[in-house]
């Protein structure tokens, strides 16, 4: 069997190494220019043997998602694969380790579970790791020699990847690994036969590979980060500890505070005494720290909140996805509490995205919160970052000399923007307070200052809406039926369009980084083209097409999934599919 | 009451199917070592030929077994079995209970002590693996060398010559013969193969092969030397019962089971070609080689594990076509 695409698990326990398998796969796939896009589920308990999985997908076409089902499932821990057999897609294969040590029951063990429509592919991991380097752990070496053959990948993209990666360590280290992988290449070429082949075109380059949460801590150090402050919380901990190590290199500083409230109080100050400041958290970190963002939208401080969404509500699903907190960015403040928000849906989203974030919140004074999510965050896909973007930074705005006799601080303007300056600068002596206030900031309670502070807090959302680029729109033109997505969803969508555009049935997306506010004129047109609109997202009440519902009058067709795995872009298709035929009637 | 059924081959799944018909809340797991749904065996040389395609040589496709709800472990083998524990240990280390047995493992072409050094430049024709490998190389395949007996080697001599591959076919006796009941070559099966072109080496037998450049040359013990694309060659058949080594089940060449496919062994029975059977006319046991054989048998061994006793009566010989014509052989005698 041929293929141009490839999607492979491995799956284990703490100490197999499954997340290492994916990154050296991902590397060596990259590295021949293949797209690559890499997910790691794992458990949410930090002590004890949890199981994890980490699929990777490539492919020579650009990959989106993680599409459906799985090619090849290598089972480095039996009993913990046995629930991922299920992904195997017909005809796919199972790769099963037969030197466990000691007895495994029948309801244990993998192979009595790969149903015969699968292949089965019998390998000593642990003996062939022990064999190479005296240890189990280069049995992911081991697999990925198997596959290496399986699939009839070239060997040396892996071996010149393993030298890279473990060159550092020394070269016997580099030696074990690549035996180990040779041991594992050489059982299955003497016990197999090639029935399949990866079909590699010519004239790849290399590519770079990334993570969202990588992407986006890049992104905000690119365009000035200054301030870190974070309490560590799955997903999102991985910003604050890139932060932590690369801030203090450009003359940053990154702070661990005690919990999620102080965290956004020091962002506050950060952005209050003039530096890019930033905070990452996930949905119970969010909100914590609703009350420090209402402080926020009072006070007229910028401020960046990046969300990594995983399941909720509380504690919720710390290691699975879902984007349920569209509705407390949205509306999670008392009172009349705009902030701006907005959702990357891919790495280079995430890159670029997060500066305009910091543009945005700076410009206009605003509270804005990120809404990235557990996938999109931790999954790592091949992307060329715009770096070093060509866009006039948006700054803060500042007095004119005449504005600077007599100072206020909260001025009426048309666009709802008041000159800012901050503490230190000449002539910055205002009153900031969490209390209405009137124009110079003092505490002011009457019912004409709150209205017109209000509308003023208000406006800036209007002037903002001017600045917004148009929304893009995806697909075919002249479709009928219209999708809109929002963030990591958008990929599975564009899979799913793919798959009915090759059925004949065409469609269109439109999608926005800007959740609120947005560029509604592009919306409203797209939707006037459309007889059909479907609205997919991972939460279970809909939040998005509530938000669409309500902003555009629209009536479209929801798809709700409380998500623990990334969206299947069949289940896209099928709905598209759906539509399609309810408008042929 | 969980069946569990060694080997997927003729006898194997014909218990299998027969067990499932009669009672189908059992539970039936079919071990078979090969990587493929269960085949039709004697079609591999028109297989490799290219006269029916891979659906035609299966003979019970995954649909059938899913929808007889039968549990087909492929690419799986047994690698010891438990009598007094009634399990069976799989080759990965699984241990799986069985309230009944069968062991339906077939059996096997071998080499021995001379050539078994060489046997990486043997090209094995047994399994459907084997001719799908073999079908690959067929292109820069010209000449073959073919040594061993039995109606095997005469099916890959037919294979190879309806191919037009050059073939020189080695034997250890003085006219290529074997133990025919009867057939329409009335004793002249040498001159037939001769006059197909196959050139036939007598009284010799290969007792080295090396391989030189793309070739191989093989060295007869009369010191010829030959040299040929690829070299089939087998010593031996015989039945391939590695799983029953550490029990006490009786055996001969192969496992001894009783009229109702018994073993020796409570509640584990024998079918195919790995079984010995006791045949009154020659006073000894001996193997019922043959596919037709194994369905029989397979059927019977399905109907005794459910309690029935249905007896097997031994067969004398097997039906074979050469080329257009039909032989009978007899087989271990």
């Amino acid at each position: 069997m041929n293929y141009t695409e490839l999607s492979i698990r491995f799956c284990g326990i703490a100490g197999d190494g499954v997340v290492s398998s994916g990154k050296i796969l991902a590397g060596a796939c990259a590295n021949i220019g293949l797209n690559v896009m890499v997910n790691d589920i794992y458990s949410a308990e930090i002590r004890g043997l949890g199981k994890s999985t980490t699929t990777v997908r490539f492919a020579a076409k650009k990959v989106y998602s993680m599409g459906d089902g799985i090619d090849l499932l290598v089972g480095m821990a039996a009993k913990e694969s046995i629930a991922e057999v299920k992904d195997v897609k017909p005809d796919g294969g199972v790769i099963y380790d037969t030197s466990t040590p000691g007895d495994v029951a029948e309801e244990n063990s993998l192979a009595a579970h790969i149903p015969p429509e699968l292949h089965g592919y019998g390998v000593p991991l642990k003996k062939l790791a022990n064999a190479a380097s005296g240890t189990n752990r280069g049995k992911n070496l081991v697999a990925m020699g198997a596959l290496c053959y399986l699939y009839a990948l070239p060997p040396d993209m892996f071996i010149e990847h393993i030298k890279r990666l473990f060159g550092r360590k020394g070269e016997k280290v580099v030696e074990s690994n690549i035996k180990a992988f040779q041991f594992g290449y050489e059982h299955m070429e003497e016990h197999y036969p090639l029935n399949n082949r990866f079909e590699i075109a010519g004239g790849l380059s290399p590519q770079a590979s990334i993570s969202g949460n990588d992407a986006l801590a890049k992104g905000a150090m690119d365009c000035g980060l200054k301030f870190f402050a974070g309490y560590p919380i799955t997903p999102a901990t991985k910003i604050m500890e890139i932060a932590a190590k690369e801030l203090p290199k450009l003359a940053g500083w990154t702070i661990q505070v005690e919990d999620e409230i102080a965290a956004i109080s020091a962002v506050l100050g950060g952005f209050f005494s003039g530096k890019r400041s930033m905070t990452a958290t996930s949905g119970p970190g969010l909100a914590l720290m609703s009350e420090m963002i209402n402080l926020a939208v009072m006070a007229e401080i910028p401020a960046v909140i990046v969300d990594v969404q995983r399941g909720g509500p509380s504690t919720g699903l710390p290691t699975k996805v879902e984007q349920g907190d569209l509705n407390i960015a949205l509306y999670g403040g008392a009172g009349d509490s705009p902030r701006v928000v907005m959702a990357p849906s891919d790495s280079e989203e995430c890159y670029t995205g997060i500066q305009l974030a910091f543009d945005i919140a700076e410009k206009y004074q605003t509270p804005l919160i990120f809404l990235s999510d557990l996938f999109l965050g931790q999954r790592i896909e091949t992307v060329v970052l715009q770096e070093n973007i060509d866009r006039e930074r948006c700054t803060r705005k500042k007095p004119t000399p005449d504005q600077l006799k007599n100072y206020m601080r909260y001025q009426i303007t048309d666009d709802g923007v008041s000159p800012l300056l901050v503490p230190g600068e000449p002539g910055a002596f205002y009153t900031i307070t969490g209390l209405e206030h009137s124009i110079t900031g003092n505490p002011n309670y009457e019912p004409d200052v709150h209205g017109m502070m209000t509308a003023k807090r208000y406006r800036k959302f209007e002037s903002m809406k001017k600045d917004l680029p148009p929304a893009d729109i995806l697909g075919d033109e002249d479709a009928e039926i219209g999708i809109a997505g929002w963030g990591s969803t958008i990929g599975a969508i564009l899979e799913g369009m793919e798959i009915v555009r090759e059925q004949g049935i065409k469609s269109k997306l439109i999608k926005s980084i800007m959740i609120h506010p947005q560029h509604e004129d592009s919306f409203r047109e797209f939707f006037a083209s459309c007889k059909k609109i479907i609205v997919p997202e991972m939460n279970y009440q809909g939040q998005y097409a509530a938000l669409l519902k309500s902003r555009y009058g629209i009536m479209p067709i929801e798809i709700h999934i409380p998500a623990v795995d990334p969206v299947s872009p069949l289940k896209i298709a099928r709905k598209i599919k759906e539509a399609n035929h309810e408008l042929s009637k | 009451m969980k069946h569990v059924i060694i080997g997927a081959g003729a006898a194997g799944v014909t218990a299998a199917v027969t067990i499932k018909t009669i009672d189908k809340d059992a539970e039936v797991v079919v071990i078979g070592e090969e990587r493929f749904f269960p085949y039709k065996r004697y079609l591999l040389t028109e297989f490799l030929c290219g006269s029916i395609d891979e659906e035609e040589i299966i003979h019970t496709p995954g649909e059938s077994i899913k929808e007889m709800g039968i549990k087909l472990r492929k690419g799986q083998y047994v690698k010891a079995i438990n009598p007094l524990e009634k399990t069976v240990k799989l080759f990965h280390n699984e241990v799986m209970p069985y309230d009944k047995l069968l062991i339906a493992v077939g059996g096997r072409p071998g080499l021995g002590p001379v050539l078994r050094p060489f046997q990486k430049h043997i090209q094995p024709y047994y399994s459907l693996r084997d001719i799908m490998v073999l079908k690959k190389k067929l292109p820069d395949i010209r000449k073959c060398i073919v040594f061993g007996d039995g109606l095997s080697s005469l099916d890959l001599l037919c294979g190879l010559c309806n191919l037009g591959k050059e073939v020189t076919y080695i034997i250890k006796g003085k006219r290529a013969d074997f133990s025919l009941v009867e057939s329409e070559f009335y004793g002249e099966l040498h001159d037939f193969i001769e006059k197909k072109g196959i050139e036939i080496i007598t009284e010799d037998r290969l007792i080295s092969i090396e391989k030189v450049n793309r070739h191989y040359r093989v060295s007869t013990l009369k010191q010829k030397s030959v040299t040929a694309d690829i070299i089939f060659a087998w010593d031996y058949y015989k039945p391939n019962i590695a799983c029953i080594k550490e029990t006490n089940m009786e055996k001969k060449l192969g496992i001894l089971v009783n009229e109702q496919l018994q073993t020796s062994e409570q509640d584990i029975y024998a079918a195919g070609d790995c079984v010995e059977i006791y045949h009154p006319g020659i006073k000894d046991y001996w193997i019922n080689f043959g596919w037709p054989n194994a369905l029989e048998q397979g059927e019977i061994a399905g109907k005794n594990m459910l309690g029935q006793k249905e007896k097997y009566k031994v067969h004398d010989a097997i039906v074979f076509n050469l080329m257009g014509k039909s032989l009978k052989a007899r087989w271990w005698k």
